[in-house]
């Protein structure tokens, strides 16, 4: 059995609107989740990405036995989450990326404190963890800081430590590197790789950073609308639709581009240029010949698109 | 246990943090407590009542101290339930209702004593007739203390199962604001409830409300003999008990239909 199997998972919430005016209610619903199907083994890393409302954060409560479902079921190693709250909670740990934990007013060792009384985590065992986030996550200098008075790149290292104090075997992140700088976001990166890889931890990630998907997941599931739309390796998602090259090149004199075939979009920043063609329709060897032609080149690199516009091409392909 | 524990003394550290707030609320309940007090006095000069001045004045002067008893809700509990932060909350291994109830155990005990402190020793200062007076006896006093512990018992209950009808509505303002007014009449602290006409008396007694500052007033002042203290006592805790259990129910039943805001 695997360590999350999920079967025909639905969830449909139901809005009553007010309507301005009356006082009659009309209720629509939307169904956040549908019918949705996927395992997922100890130790993987599953990145879960998809449009603003595809349903994902939906799926992370429901099996973090927040939301009951509608149909369906769903077993985290071997519990099912939302019948089995308590005795699942001590298994799984969450980041949800735009909330917070951890106590606004008081220092963040605090809050920590509690977390290790709520999870009834053994003292010894709780300063060994402690010790080890605190180098990990770079924590020193934040444990006696009030959670106010940190940046959000501090904060979120602070929130990630308070999820993983009782050792989750699981760990759900939602959006956790939303309005993070680079250097916070390589950092948390590095840290759930090392997490993953010490300790054998299930990572179960949402994001829209495609950047932290190929840093970090092997595997990927693509949803839109509730449903699943793709479930397999990352490679092989962009391949299909990784059909062009980006060329972007200087000439030693700083000369313009000469005439170029069909199927190219040419676009110009300063003196570099930047031509966007489709190695299928336009064979590379006869672009680089005629750009060749033109002068002495000075520099040249060969691209392909940047990751976010292949998931934006595939999100406009799948009619997202 | 301990969760519960530690989730008590990380609410009453946080309202430590407050203090600054505590003075604007002391002043300002001394100044109510002052008319309010200079406003029996008069009318008892024109008017005698058969209940004692001074029983009015301290009754008064104590619903004044723990006014924060009463009246105190968690903002940042009320946010948590409006914005979805609340999600956290039940992703750990607790009892939701425990949990909230030690939240606010703390924020009540803690407010009200930081604020019944100064207020209570500027009462006692008062003449007699407009300050507040001495304990009947020492036992009177002992058992007040004991009825007090008890009301508070009591209003976090109350508390916990107006919370419960927040997270239904989710605008919990206009609900909260009926109910409060509803519990300020009820337990006293707009007009004293031994002021009431008699026959009013023998049922608002009875209800949850009169249980919080009422009954331990009551034996403070010695309204109520030592000898009824114990059936007091047992009204109280009856209530407790009775509105732990309806809080409790509530809470199961809106969680499992509860939908967290915000994704
Ligand atoms: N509490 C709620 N009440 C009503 N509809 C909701 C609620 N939460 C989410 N939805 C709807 O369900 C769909 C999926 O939401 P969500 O799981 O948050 O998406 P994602 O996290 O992928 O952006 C969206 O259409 C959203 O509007
Ligand atoms: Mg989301």
């Amino acid at each position: 059995m695997a360590f999350i199997e999920v079967e025909n998972l639905s969830k449909t919430y139901t809005l009553r609107k007010k309507r301005a005016g009356h006082f009659t209610r009309e209720k629509s619903q939307v169904k956040a989740l549908d019918a949705m199907c996927f395992q997922v083994e100890k130790g993987e890393i599953l990145g879960y990405i998809g449009p603003n409302g595809a349903g994902k954060s939906t799926t992370v409560k429901l099996l973090c036995g927040i939301l009951t479902p509608e149909s369906g079921s769903a077993r985290v190693n071997g519990l099912i989450p939302w019948k089995d709250r308590k005795i699942h909670a001590r298994q799984i740990g969450v980041v949800f990326g735009q909330r917070s934990q951890l106590w606004w007013d008081v220092p963040v060792i605090d809050s920590y404190q509690l977390l290790r009384d709520i999870y009834r985590v053994p003292e010894a065992q709780f300063t060994a963890r402690l010790q080890e986030l605190t180098g990990a996550l770079g924590l020193a200098e934040l444990l006696n800081t009030p959670l106010r008075l940190l940046s959000l790149g501090q904060r979120m290292r602070a929130e990630l430590g308070g999820s993983l104090l009782h050792s989750p075997k699981l760990l759900f992140l939602d959006e956790p590197t939303i309005g993070l700088d680079a250097v916070s976001k390589l950092q948390l990166r590095d840290f759930l790789l090392h997490e993953n890889q010490a300790h054998g931890t299930t990572i179960m990630l949402t994001t829209h950073d495609m950047e932290d998907i190929s840093a970090l997941c092997r595997r990927v599931l693509v949803l839109g609308h509730g449903k699943k739309l793709f479930d397999g390796a990352l490679p092989d998602l962009l391949a299909k639709y990784d059909t062009q090259r980006v060329i972007t090149l200087r000439y030693a004199d700083g000369r313009g581009l000469p005439e170029l075939p069909d199927h190219c979009l040419v676009s110009q920043d300063g003196q570099d240029h930047r031509i966007v063609y489709s190695p299928d329709h336009l064979p590379t060897a006869q672009l680089m010949a005629a750009l060749q032609t033109a002068g002495p080149i000075q520099e040249l690199t060969v691209q392909s698109q940047s990751i976010d516009h292949l998931i934006a091409a595939m999100y406009r392909e799948m009619d997202l | 246990m301990k969760a519960y524990l530690s989730t008590f003394v990380m609410r009453w550290k946080m309202e430590l943090q407050y203090r600054g707030a505590v003075i604007g609320g002391v002043v300002c309940q001394i100044f109510f407590g002052l008319i309010l007090v200079s406003l029996y006095g008069a009318l008892y000069r024109s008017k005698p009542q058969n209940l004692p001045l001074e029983a009015v004045a301290s009754y008064v002067w104590l619903q004044q101290a723990f006014f924060r008893m009463l009246l105190s809700t968690d903002g940042e509990l009320l946010d948590k339930i409006r914005t979805g932060g609340i999600a956290y909350e039940l992703c750990r291994p607790i009892h939701l209702y425990g949990f909230y109830y030690a939240r606010m155990l703390a924020q009540k005990l803690l407010g009200s004593l930081l604020r019944a402190a100064p207020m209570l020793a500027v009462a006692l200062l008062l003449p007699r007739g407009m300050g507040l007076m001495a304990p009947v006896s020492l036992a009177a006093l002992t058992v007040s203390v004991l009825g007090l512990l008890l009301g508070l018992l009591c209003v976090c209950a109350l508390e916990n199962i107006t919370m419960a009808l927040t997270m239904r509505t989710l605008d919990h303002r206009g609900v909260m604001a009926m109910l409060n007014l509803l519990m300020m009449f009820l337990a006293g602290n707009i007009l004293p409830l031994t002021l009431f006409p008699d026959s009013w008396q023998r049922v608002i007694t009875l209800l949850p409300y009169a249980q919080l500052l009422d009954t331990p007033i009551r034996i403070y002042t010695g309204q109520y003999a030592l000898a009824q203290a114990p059936q007091a006592l047992l009204i109280q805790l009856v209530w407790i008990i009775l509105l732990v259990a309806l809080g409790e129910w509530l809470w199961a039943r809106h969680q499992k239909r509860l939908i967290i805001q915000g994704g």
